[in-house]
Order: structure tokens, then C-alpha cells, then sequence
């Protein structure tokens, strides 16, 4: 069963507390840290209550247990049968690690069972061994703050040298690829995993601070909903930040944040709805739009 | 009963999240299916549990509530956290605890031994909770088909101890295919077991909607392994619903629309349908069969004609040139790796053509529509769905071009 108080977060407060009062007895900050860590916004006060009225009877008022070792729950088979699927999957090997014990343990599914049916072709080769190195090495040097020298080829070809921290790594699903995101000494710089030729640590340090990530840009459309347009771009655009209002019976303002690396993407991404959204602003966003639906109407005119 | 950030029924939650998360627009009012206190104590449940994600904005009609983030920016899914938030009674806590620290370093004990045990965990509080051997077996059998304890006969006794602990792998694991694979929210519930770090991945292009749908996924990834025959109801967009018995055979999860389909044969309507899984209102495993690798068998020979979701009888064909430039190569480069079951030629210099044969080709339109500027030719099989795509170019056209509704 997924939805079990074995998973939730009051156990995991919990387990932790008594990781502590095994040691010490626990203080009310103790469990403002932790419900603040691992459990939701009154989690503190609820668990502050059921200790000091005795309703969970392993905390007594003064901070002590009856439990005498940390508490330490084995997986259930849900997790190992999950944790099987994973290690099914071509991006496992990646991460170079084996998980035992699960010999015996039916996947909980195959990729015979799903199929992500609309990313791109052209996604990473995850079993090729110089690129399962080349990835290791990137995530050795995300995890340790290394900086590395990387010779990779861009998109039209041309191969440079750079010195780079990666700081991040990012992966598309509609990409299928990963993407190392850093700095450089003459600003931010994203590097395909796939494009590195060749990669080496290097005792040059990049002191750049890490670029966060910026959705800094709007676009602001109407939105009429026939042929089910509503419930199509709401989902399209949920991984985006936005504000949408009732603007009519069944018209809508929706205003959407985005990244400007990603405006042309966008643009054809707001192409695709046709004629339920009207792009309203900023005037460059509609110029980009109205450039594109001219130049179509000129080759159908022809 | 007062109020607690906790809760029994995740249904009760499931279309609540759904509405702040995808669409967020409703002001109170408008969850007209449920009753107001329902929808005050849900909203004050989410706001608990997505503080930093949730958004406020008062409208004429009242104020709406939202969930509001960029799942690029976002740490771990923040949705998981909802499965995180059964109820269970004092009782449950206490005896689970003082259970595992009862196991923990005795190699294998019987129902007496460990009921006995319980009692010392009393000392120090004003009144000693008693449990009886029915309510610890109870609980023993409950955790022995979860997988953490195992228990072994022996006569009359049964001997119980505790599964042999799984290494955990690492936390940038955990965390990658938590956000990646299905089902993620378990990896997050093995996540849980391990000090918090600083992320090293983040996620563009990432869809969570599906968080909310992973129990009734869970479903049909077991009948599939279980050869099992599913009952499923489904609420149409109108609000009827549908209930049918079905082999489930693939579970198509989009990356770019968010949504998730279940294609499955229909044991009413003998043939292949596709459900959507967000519809799905009630599921179960009601039967078996042996049809199950005939069926997949018929699914895969009809894949090639599969755009997106959509099965049927018959099959459409559509075609369409594109024009580009000298320095453009990166648009017969769009057309290979976004072509799925269609078929890409370059007609000439500067020239290619994309054609497919598919049961619907209205799923393409939204992607072709991405082309527009550098359409030189169009032809549908469907003469319907050719004057459609015509006459939204048209509209189009006129939204950006001095039309009634123009943006000026």
C-alpha cells in the first residue's frame, strides 16, 4: 500500500527524535528543528502535544524513551521491487553503485510496462562506457566542487577547451539528455554531456559563484477554451510558474514565467495551441508570433 | 473529530491538489461538488504541507489559492509530500516503534515473548497503554506483508523477526529516479531514511501532475505483473462516469504534455482503448487472465501507427513539406528526432518532407502547428482534420492581423 503512515512524515519525525533521546533527552527545539526538516508546517506543534500529554507513549516530559536503540526500519517490499525497477533502467549504470539484497526481488515494473512515447530521438547513449565516464567524472566534480578542464564539440561542430565548475547536473525527459550546469571564468556555461571529448581534473579554480537558476521573463496570453484548450495548456504549462484569472465565461488571462534561454522554444510551444491563445504581451513576444503566422500565410498564399 | 494536517483517504486530496496545482483559478465557490468545510480544511491541509509553494490572489469572485513553482527551480518534487500525510491512531506510533527496538538485536521471538516485552516500555508515564496478543498479531501480520518482518513455524509457535536491511544506495540516486521513473514517491520514501543534502540535479521540462496519480499506477503496474484483469471507473470531462473491465497492457507517459494514459483491451468492447489515468477514479484488480501477452503482442504490431495515445481501426495518413534555410540545419534535425513512428526525407537542398500513417492524425496537429512559418505543402488523408488545421491558420492570421479580436 502507498499511501501508509509507514512512509509519513510523522514517523520519520519521530524515528529521528528517538534517534536523539536514545543519547539525550529531547528538547522542544529538537523537534521544531526536525518537524521543520522532515514534516509539515504544524507538525512541531502536533508532536509537541502528543509527547507532552503522553499520547504517543515513547517520549516521556522530560525528553527521555523507553526505546533503547536508534530506530532503524528494513525496506518494505514496495521499496525493494521500486528499487529493482531502477536498477533496470540503462541510467543506472551511470551512478556506478550496485544496491544488494535484491536478487529476489521482482520488479515492481519493466520498461516493457511504460514508455515515455514523445522524447526526442536523438537522447543520450547512457550504455556507452566513454560516456558513462565522462558523466561520472561531472558528478564527481558536482559532488566534490572540483573544477575540470573539458574539451567538448558545440552544436554546429566547432571544439573549444574550457575550464569549468560544474555546479549542477540537468536532465530533460523530453531531451533525454543530461546537461551540466556551471560557471566558467568569463560567466555561466552549460555543457551537454554527450558533446565532451575529453575531460581531466585541473588545478585552475573558477571563483564565480553559481548563476541561479532565472525565470525572470513573462509572457502574458488569453486563453479561449474550445476543443478542451483549458485543461491542454494548463498541462502543457504546469511545470512553469504561472497565474491564471477568469477573465470571461470561458476566457482566461494566463501569464507564464520563463527562462529567456528558452524564449524560441516557448514561442513554438505557444504556436502549437493555434488559434485558443492570443499572445497579449510584451510587444516583442507578439512580433515573434505575428512574424511566424505571416511568413505561413505567405507560403500558403503562394 | 479536530482538525489535523494529516489524513486517512488520499481521494479526498487528489483532485483538491490537482485543481491548486494545474489550474488555479477557483475561487471557493466553485468546488461546488464538495462542501465548504471540506474545501477549508483541504486548502489549510495542502498550505501545510506546500507552505513555500502556495500562492494567494483575491479576485471579484473571492479569493483563489494556488500552488504555485518552476519545477526547474524546485528541490525534490514538492507534491510527494502529500503521500506523506496518513493518519494513524496513538496506538499504531507506539506499538510500531517499541516493536522494531523489541526486534532490533534478538535474532527471532515468539508472539508471547514480544507481548510480554511490550510492558517495560510503560515504565514512566502516567497511564501504561496495554496491548493485548490479538492487536500485536495483528500488527505483526500487517508488517509481515509489507515486507519487514518474517515470520517462521514451528509447532504451534511462530517464531517473528526482522528482513535483513537493504545497503541503501546514495542519495543523488534516490533522487534522480524519484523525479524520473514512475511511482517516484517511494524512491522519496527511501530518500527519507537519509540525512538531507544539497541537491545535484535539477529537472527541466518536468512534469509532476502525475505525483497525485501514483497509487492508481501502482495498480496497474501490479495487475500487469499479476497478469490481472483490472475494474476501473473513469469521470468523463462532462462528468458521467464509465466503469469497464480491462487488460492493462502499457502505461504512455507524455514528456511534454503531462499526461499520462493507460492503453489497455476492453473485455466489454473487445478492441484496444486508452484511458486517461488522471480520470481514473476508482481501481481495482478483479480478476485473471491469460490473455494478457496475445493482447500486448496485437499492441506492439499496432505501435507503428501510434503517434501519441490514440488506438483505432483505421489508419490516416499526413504529410507536409518544410522550407529552411542554408544555416538552418537544425530543422531537418528537428524533424528526425521528433518524427516517432513517421518518416523523414529531404526532398531537395533546403527542402524535406515528413510523412506518417497513424489511427489519428489529428494528435499531430499541435506539432506540425510548431512548423508554422515554413509550411510549403500540407495534405491529410482526413479532409475534415485538413480544413481544421486551414482554418485555424486562417484565425490565426487574424488574431495577429487586424481580425476583430487582433492584438494591436
Amino acid at each position: 500500500m502507498l499511501f501508509s503512515e509507514l512512509y509519513g512524515a510523522y514517523y520519520n519525525c519521530v524515528a529521528d527524535l528517538l534517534k536523539i533521546a536514545v543519547r539525550r533527552p529531547v528538547t522542544s527545539s529538537d523537534i521544531v528543528r526536525i518537524s521543520k526538516a522532515k514534516g509539515f508546517a504544524e507538525t512541531a506543534l502536533a508532536l509537541q502535544r502528543a509527547f507532552r500529554e503522553e499520547e504517543y507513549k515513547l517520549i516521556r516530559k522530560d525528553g527521555t524513551t523507553p526505546v533503547t536503540k536508534e530506530p532503524s526500519m528494513p525496506l518494505t517490499t514496495l521499496q525493494k521491487m521500486w528499487l529493482r525497477s531502477v536498477t533496470l533502467d540503462p541510467r543506472f549504470m551511470l551512478f556506478g553503485e550496485t544496491i544488494e539484497g535484491l536478487e529476489d526481488v521482482p520488479p515492481l515494473f519493466t520498461s516493457d510496462d511504460y514508455d515515455v512515447y514523445d522524447s526526442y530521438a536523438d537522447g543520450d547513449p547512457f550504455t556507452d562506457p566513454s560516456y558513462i565516464e565522462n558523466f561520472r567524472r561531472v558528478l564527481d566534480a558536482v559532488r566534490n566542487k572540483k573544477t575540470l578542464e573539458i574539451v567538448s564539440s558545440s552544436g554546429r561542430g566547432r571544439t573549444g577547451r574550457i575550464v569549468f565548475r560544474p555546479d549542477m547536473l540537468e536532465y530533460s525527459e523530453k531531451d533525454d539528455k543530461f546537461r551540466a550546469v556551471g560557471m566558467c571564468a568569463d560567466g555561466p556555461r552549460v555543457v551537454n554531456i554527450n558533446r565532451i571529448k575529453s575531460i581531466a581534473d585541473t588545478d585552475e579554480s573558477v571563483t564565480r559563484k553559481p548563476a541561479p537558476y532565472k525565470n525572470d521573463r513573462k509572457v502574458t496570453f488569453t486563453l479561449r477554451d474550445t476543443r478542451n484548450a483549458l485543461e491542454r495548456v494548463m498541462f502543457h504549462f504546469s511545470h512553469l510558474q504561472k497565474e491564471v484569472k477568469r477573465t470571461g465565461k470561458s476566457t482566461y488571462e494566463v501569464t507564464l514565467c520563463y527562462d529567456k534561454d528558452d524564449e524560441t522554444e516557448l514561442l513554438i510551444r505557444l504556436l502549437s495551441f493555434g488559434p485558443m491563445i492570443r499572445v497579449t504581451s510584451p510587444d516583442a513576444f507578439i512580433d515573434l508570433m505575428r512574424d511566424r503566422i505571416r511568413k505561413q500565410s505567405v507560403l500558403f498564399e503562394n | 473529530m479536530p482538525y489535523s494536517e494529516l489524513i486517512k483517504n488520499y481521494d479526498n486530496i487528489r483532485e483538491y491538489m490537482r485543481e491548486f496545482y494545474v489550474y488555479g483559478f477557483k475561487s471557493r465557490d466553485e468546488y461546488t461538488n464538495k462542501s465548504a468545510r471540506s474545501y477549508d480544511d483541504s486548502r489549510r491541509r495542502i498550505e501545510s504541507w506546500l507552505l513555500e509553494s502556495m500562492s494567494f490572489r483575491n479576485t471579484s469572485d473571492g479569493k483563489t489559492v494556488f500552488i504555485s513553482m518552476d519545477s526547474r527551480q524546485e528541490g525534490p518534487n514538492p507534491l510527494f509530500k502529500s503521500w506523506k500525510a496518513k493518519s494513524f491512531t496513538d496506538g499504531d506510533i507506539t506499538l510500531h516503534f517499541i516493536l522494531f527496538d523489541i526486534l532490533e538485536e534478538a535474532s527471532e521471538l515468539t508472539l508471547k515473548q514480544i507481548t510480554d516485552s511490550i510492558d517495560r516500555y510503560s515504565e514512566g508515564f502516567c497511564e501504561a497503554r496495554v496491548y493485548d496478543e490479538s492487536t500485536v498479531r495483528k500488527k505483526l501480520r500487517e508488517y509481515e506483508q509489507e515486507g519487514l518482518i518474517v515470520s517462521r513455524r514451528e509447532g504451534r509457535t511462530v517464531y517473528y523477526k526482522m528482513c535483513p536491511k537493504t545497503p541503501l544506495p546514495s542519495k543523488d540516486l534516490l533522487r534522480f529516479f524519484s523525479e524520473v521513473m514512475p511511482c517516484g514517491v517511494i524512491g522519496s520514501f527511501i530518500e527519507d531514511k537519509l540525512d538531507p543534502s544539497d541537491p545535484l540535479f535539477r529537472f527541466k521540462h518536468h512534469y509532476i501532475t502525475g505525483t497525485m496519480d501514483s497509487e492508481v499506477m501502482l495498480t496497474i503496474f501490479t495487475a500487469m505483473r499479476e497478469n490481472g484483469i483490472l475494474t476501473v471507473t473513469t469521470e468523463s470531462r462532462r462528468g458521467g462516469t464509465n466503469t469497464s473491465e480491462l487488460i492493462p497492457l502499457k502505461v504512455k507517459i507524455s514528456s511534454q504534455g503531462a499526461r499520462q494514459h493507460l492503453l489497455a483491451f476492453s473485455l466489454k468492447r473487445a478492441r484496444m482503448i486508452s484511458c486517461r489515468i488522471d480520470h481514473i477514479t476508482k481501481i481495482s484488480i478483479t480478476g485473471q487472465t491469460d490473455l494478457l501477452p496475445g493482447a500486448r503482442k496485437k499492441l506492439q504490431s499496432m505501435e507503428k501507427n501510434i503517434w501519441g495515445v490514440t488506438v483505432g481501426d483505421h489508419i490516416e495518413h499526413v504529410e507536409f513539406d518544410v522550407r529552411y534555410g542554408r544555416f538552418e540545419e537544425h530543422i531537418p534535425a528537428r524533424l528526425q528526432r521528433e518524427k516517432r513512428c513517421g518518416k523523414v526525407t529531404v526532398i531537395e537542398d533546403g527542402l524535406a518532407r515528413f510523412e506518417a500513417d497513424v489511427y489519428d492524425c489529428s494528435e499531430l496537429i499541435p506539432w506540425i502547428r510548431t512548423f508554422i512559418g515554413r509550411i510549403v505543402r500540407i495534405s491529410f488523408s482526413n479532409k475534415r482534420t485538413e480544413q481544421q488545421f486551414r482554418d485555424d491558420l486562417t484565425a490565426m492570421y487574424s488574431l495577429y492581423e487586424g481580425g476583430p479580436d487582433a492584438v494591436q
